[in-house]
């Protein structure tokens, strides 16, 4: 998913977690077990961008809609890489593929109910998948547009009319004809479009100011950038549910909160702010939370994504794949991390998936001592390519004062280089427009990507293949065509092994690197805080390292 | 008199319907394409052309333009999505029709200018009194004194100071918090205290400056000379004829400082983080979200321009010398 | 006059130092031996999230004033560079608007007519526009580009009426004096009467107007620069070093008290010399 990610670290709840949940497990910290009801207390700077599945397509988002809607399946409920194991959850299991993969039957449990006391059936389930094919309403997880055969025509239920290729033979069952067989298909049906809708509703915009629930909470109320409130919805049965444990008997959302306000208050967990989990820290609170007490408060992981240099190598002289080898060499990614926040909010990033991606392999194309840069020998590849005495590359920033920071460590550490780096600042709106866009797009752009889940297929094809340059909304930022890696892509395609389609992709992100189109900066982390009467808290790896919220609960429901 | 009023209604609405029109076109080419908010992060160039059909966004600027308007009187539809009368359009990075968002943040405002207001005529014209009456005194000489630093102290820079020491290290104060008065009436209060007196140092230290100034003139004038042989009371004196002329001019320039504070106190708002529609401005302007730029600049612009008929027609009131000519 | 007022003279010197700072930066910068773009990872913490070594936000022998946040960049130098910014945008916009209101008010009072018409009801548009808000939204959508002419243009364009107006009115007054009437009947046309007879008697008013903008401007710039539309990175300028300071005040103050004393200090004295000159050409046009 192209990322908001590295603006909204700060802003959103958007979350990864990680393996490295920093004291859960403790029994004092807030890994301890959570009590049954109160209120859970959420404080955030940016709002959610849509509360209707078929729209909402990011970390946090997927991470609240856990709590509101069911999918056919979902990730597991667990730290580390158990969180992001598939698991049956409106399904009775990850579905049973026939015609060698191209067809995929689910069947839906008993006693599934929405919010209304309507029963869940398939016929409501098909519903809410074919919303995809809307053109206004299915703006969001694009996965079942891209696998689901479907008339070329097809504009969603609301315009169309009803979508031949899910077959619903009877209340319970499912069946899904894909234009091609696809091997992790289970996996895909855990996205936000395979959430039921009564069948009839939740055109327009219906479901982004009243949702109607499948989950274990309901819409109490909801102020439009202002805050939200979800109670229980007793129509679900915990019976059915073997993820949520939903503890809480209400959660409550202030949104429109300025990220330093939500430090304090965090730090000083006042009142209900006990109650109060939030997002990741701003770089300024770090030296803040050293006392025992706020660290045994801390949470933190990485957040699952990469944030990258892309390098247009369309350009000259980015073009020569040795200027591309000596600016990867040169980048002095201690000075990129100290932008973004320093060690406590970042890892240095060597390779282009990140740690939490199953297959990844962990080394370092271009090493220099501390990564600090290696300048001489970026200087002897330059001069080898003809261009010791440098040149002028313009890099693509977002106006946001963590990439503009980024923007200028890179500009410094190429100085040396006497390649002048002149940085084009453009709005945080337009900016995926602008740098997707081929034609308007410049020398090189800070930027980042989240796997949608943790594969190298969500992450190296996007990126990399060659045949997906497009003139518009292009997320092959460096324009790669290269003929050795679009082969390798297309025989990993055919890997029916799911594992060894993984191992695969950490030996191409070898492949790619060799390439250098892309200079891999940093693997951001969440750290945060948590109120002291927070309990059953881990940071989940499938939702950008954001606390798992249908886990969640506070340890003493009475205060 | 009732033309008048009428010529200068006449005249508020070309000014609005202008700020509209250039607003409308500088706006037009520089902000991104509608259809592509809309269509996410997902998008195809097939998608983005269907969207920018149901939104009409093919047709020429102008008709667009009379499309805008129109939506202010009767409402409109944008593609699936209605947005009722009065429509100011509708912001599709938010989900939002723009005048809900303005009016769940007017009130916020509001209170801001309100108090601020308050704060600044008491301190402004008692302290620019005294100063006057007391000219040439150390109290005299002082007031000034704060008064040219109050003027150059940029608001943002106090703002910081303020919160640094009132909130992070006395703790005094709460960090502001946009509670409604009926809530809690006690963090209500502190929380409105520090933009409140942001907001009037400023103005106040001018107007402070201008009373004094504007009173000394008078007082040396001729005709309070003669009432001062007359043999008229001191006090009586002072209030009939030094400060009625000495404070007309300083209802002029309130009535345009207010009106221009309703359309929202942008930095004030966003350094202590109150949803007013100064930060809705700031916060809509960092994200690119045109037409919630387009409606917070007209709104502002609608106070302005109201603000300034009022004053005039208050000055009118005040001012017997206006009136013989206006009518 | 000036020079039996202590405090005024204060603020001469101040600012004779400021302007010295912003003419000498890359001589002062060679002194002191950091530059304003050079990173200086060992003077911050990386582990802490970059809050400077020592006590006062870094100050020491090598970095008199302590270094900023993150990179360690020397805030002695990014002072005396965005003193230069700041003075230059701030004298830019003065002269531009000064040429603009002086021009555009005289025209408008000396001819009248349909030429006054269209000036004034392009000032009322002016002047009802919520300034900020239109300056910010249009500097963060235009591209990059040169941003402090950029700057200079927007400030004056929203701000050439205030002066206008008084040169207007002015204007309608002279043109009826008697040595402007005998000008015209001794057969000058219109343009040289307007800046031959004109402008020499509105000097004092111009000169008054223009010293009280200058603080105005630089305050404006600073402000368009703390809402991070103003110059862009890694230029320095005082409203920038403001902005960057806000989440890092209650850790690191110095790096908000510095930048934030200059601007204070600069308009302050600023405002306190336009005033004295003020009284003075009053008191002068009076006797």
């Amino acid at each position: 998913m192209l990322v908001g990610l590295v603006a909204s670290t700060a802003l959103a709840l958007s979350a990864c977690g990680g393996g490295t949940t920093g004291s859960s497990g403790e029994s004092a910290g807030p890994g301890a077990k959570a009590a049954q009801g109160g209120t859970l207390q959420v404080l955030q700077n940016a709002a959610y961008s849509h509360l209707d599945p078929a729209r909402g397509f990011d970390g946090g988002v997927n991470n609240f809609y856990r709590l509101i809607y069911r999918t056919l399946t979902t990730q597991g409920a667990a730290p580390g890489a158990d969180g992001t194991k598939i698991v049956p959850d409106l399904a009775t299991d990850t579905g049973k593929p026939s015609d060698g993969g191209k067809t995929w039957t689910f069947t839906l449990k008993d006693g599934l109910f929405f919010e209304t006391g309507a029963p869940i059936t398939s016929a409501d389930v098909k519903w809410g998948v074919s919303r995809a094919w809307d053109p206004e309403i299915g703006i969001g997880s694009p996965y079942a547009k891209q696998l689901i055969e479907a008339p070329a025509s097809y504009q969603g239920p609301y315009k169309s009319g009803d979508l031949s290729t899910i077959a619903t033979p009877d209340a319970k069952t499912i069946v899904f004809h894909l234009k091609k067989p696809f091997a992790d298909f289970g996996s895909v049906v855990a996205q936000n479009t395979f959430t039921p809708v009564p069948k009839g509703q939740g055109a327009g915009n219906q479901l982004d100011s009243k949702p109607i629930s499948s989950g274990p909470y309901k819409l109490a109320e909801y102020k439009p950038g202002a805050s939200l409130k979800l109670v229980r919805n007793d129509k679900w049965d915990k019976k059915t549910d073997d993820v949520r444990t939903a503890n809480p008997e209400a959660f409550q959302w202030t949104f429109g909160l300025d990220p330093a306000t939500i430090d304090e208050r965090m730090i000083a967990g006042q009142g209900t702010d006990a109650d109060a989990i939030a997002g990741t820290i701003q770089a300024a609170s770090v030296a803040r939370i050293q006392t025992p007490q706020l660290k045994q408060r801390t949470m933190t992981g990485i957040n699952g994504c990469t944030t990258y240099m892309g390098l247009n190598t369309t350009k000259k002289p980015l073009d020569n794949v040795k200027v591309r080898q000596a600016i990867n060499l040169a980048i002095n990614k201690q000075t990129v991390r100290d932008a973004d926040g320093g060690s406590a909010l970042a890892e240095i990033g060597t390779s282009i998936q990140p740690p939490t991606v199953a297959g990844r392999v962990d080394y370092d194309p271009y090493p220099s001592p501390d990564h600090k840069g290696d300048v001489e020998g970026a200087r002897k590849l330059l001069t080898d390519a003809g261009f010791a005495s440098g040149f002028t590359m313009t890099l693509d920033t977002r106006a946001q004062p963590k990439m503009q920071a980024m923007a200028v460590a890179i500009q410094q550490a190429l100085e040396p280089l006497k390649i002048t780096v002149k940085i084009n600042t453009i709005d945080t709106a337009t900016y995926y427009e602008v740098i997707g866009t081929t034609s308007q797009q410049h020398d090189a752009a800070i930027t980042g990507w989240c796997p949608d889940w943790p594969s190298g297929a969500t992450f190296l094809p996007p990126l990399f293949d060659g045949r997906n340059i497009t003139t518009k909304g292009n997320t092959n930022l460096s324009q790669l065509n290269d003929a050795g890696v679009n082969a390798k892509i297309d025989e990993i395609s055919k890997l029916t092994d799911v594992q060894a389609a993984n191992a695969a992709y950490g030996e191409l992100d070898k492949q790619i690197m060799a390439l250098a189109p892309v200079v891999p900066l940093l693997y951001e982390k969440v750290l945060m805080l948590v109120g002291s009467n927070i309990g059953g808290a881990y940071l989940h790896d499938g939702f950008s390292g954001g606390i798992d919220l249908v886990s969640v609960g506070l340890k003493d429901a009475g205060k | 008199m009732t033309r008048y009023v009428l010529g200068r209604l006449g005249s508020v609405v070309l000014i609005l319907l202008a700020v509209c029109l250039f607003t409308y076109l500088i706006f037009f080419k520089l902000s991104p394409d509608p259809a592509v908010m809309i269509c996410g992060k997902t998008c195809t160039p097939d998608r983005i052309d269907s969207i920018r059909n149901v939104l009409g966004l093919n047709q020429p600027l102008l008709s667009q333009f009379w499309e805008f308007l129109r939506g202010i009187f009767v409402g409109r539809q944008y593609g699936s999505v209605h947005c009722p009368a009065p429509c100011l359009g509708y912001s599709f990075q938010t989900n939002e029709s723009v005048w809900s968002m303005i009016t769940a943040r007017l009130p916020v405002s509001v209170t801001v200018a309100v108090g601020a207001a308050v704060l600044w005529l008491l301190a402004g014209v008692i302290g620019g009194l005294v100063s006057a009456i007391k000219q040439g005194t150390w109290w005299d000489r002082s007031a000034m004194a704060l008064a040219l630093g109050g003027v150059s102290v940029p608001n943002y820079v106090l703002a910081l100071v303020l919160q640094y020491v009132l909130v992070v290290k006395l703790q005094v104060l709460p960090f502001p918090a946009a509670v409604s008065f009926v809530d809690n009436p006690v963090v209500w209060f502190e929380s409105y205290l520090m933009p409140w007196v942001v907001l009037a140092v400023g103005y106040a230290c001018l107007y402070a400056r201008l009373t004094r100034s504007n009173v000394i003139d008078t007082l040396s004038e001729n005709y309070y000379r003669t009432a001062r042989a007359k043999g008229l009371s001191g006090s009586l004196i002072m209030r009939r004829h030094a400060l009625r002329p000495a404070l007309t001019p300083i209802t002029t320039i309130f009535g345009m400082d207010f009106a221009g504070l309703l359309g929202g106190a942008l930095i004030t708002e966003t350094v202590f983080g109150l949803n007013g529609i100064g930060k809705l401005a700031a916060d809509s302007i960092a994200k690119n979200d045109q037409p919630v730029i387009m409606a917070v600049t007209l709104l502002a612009a609608f106070f302005v321009v109201i603000g300034n008929v009022v004053v005039d027609l208050l000055y009118t009131a005040l001012d017997p010398r206006v009136r013989v000519v206006s009518t | 006059m000036l020079k039996k007022d202590k405090g005024a003279l204060a603020c001469l010197a101040f600012l004779a130092i400021v302007v010295l700072m912003a003419v000498a930066a890359p001589l002062i910068t060679k002194l002191s031996g950091w530059g304003p773009y050079q990173f200086d990872s060992a003077a911050t913490n990386s582990d802490l999230g970059g809050v400077p070594h020592g006590a006062l936000g870094g100050i020491s022998g090598s970095h008199w004033f302590g270094v900023e946040p993150q990179n360690g960049r020397d805030l002695f130098a990014r002072i005396v560079y965005g003193a230069r910014v700041s003075i230059t945008i701030s004298l830019s916009a003065t002269l531009l608007t000064g040429i603009l209101g002086v021009v555009l008010g005289m025209l408008a009072g000396f001819y009248r007519g349909w030429v006054d018409q269209v000036i004034s009801r392009l000032m009322d548009f002016l002047m009802a526009f919520p300034a900020l808000i239109f300056m910010i939204a249009i500097l963060s959508s235009l591209p990059a580009g040169n941003r402090p002419v950029l700057l200079v243009v927007v400030i004056s364009a929203f701000g050439w009426p205030y002066l206008a107006r008084v040169i207007r009115g002015q204007t309608m007054t002279l043109a009826n004096r008697e040595f402007v009437e005998a000008a015209r009947a001794s057969g000058a046309k219109g343009t040289q009467v307007v800046f031959r007879e004109i402008l020499p008697n509105l000097r004092g008013s111009i000169v008054v107007m223009t010293t009280l903008a200058i603080p105005g401007y630089i305050g404006t710039e600073a402000g368009l620069s703390f809402l991070g539309v103003g110059v862009s990175p890694p230029t320095a300028s005082w409203g920038q070093m403001i902005a960057s300071s806000v989440s890092w005040y209650s850790v690191d103050p110095m790096f908000f008290a510095i930048p934030g004393a200059f601007l204070f200090l600069t308009v302050l004295s600023l405002t306190v010399l336009g005033d004295k000159i003020r009284t003075m050409v009053d008191q002068g046009v009076a006797a």
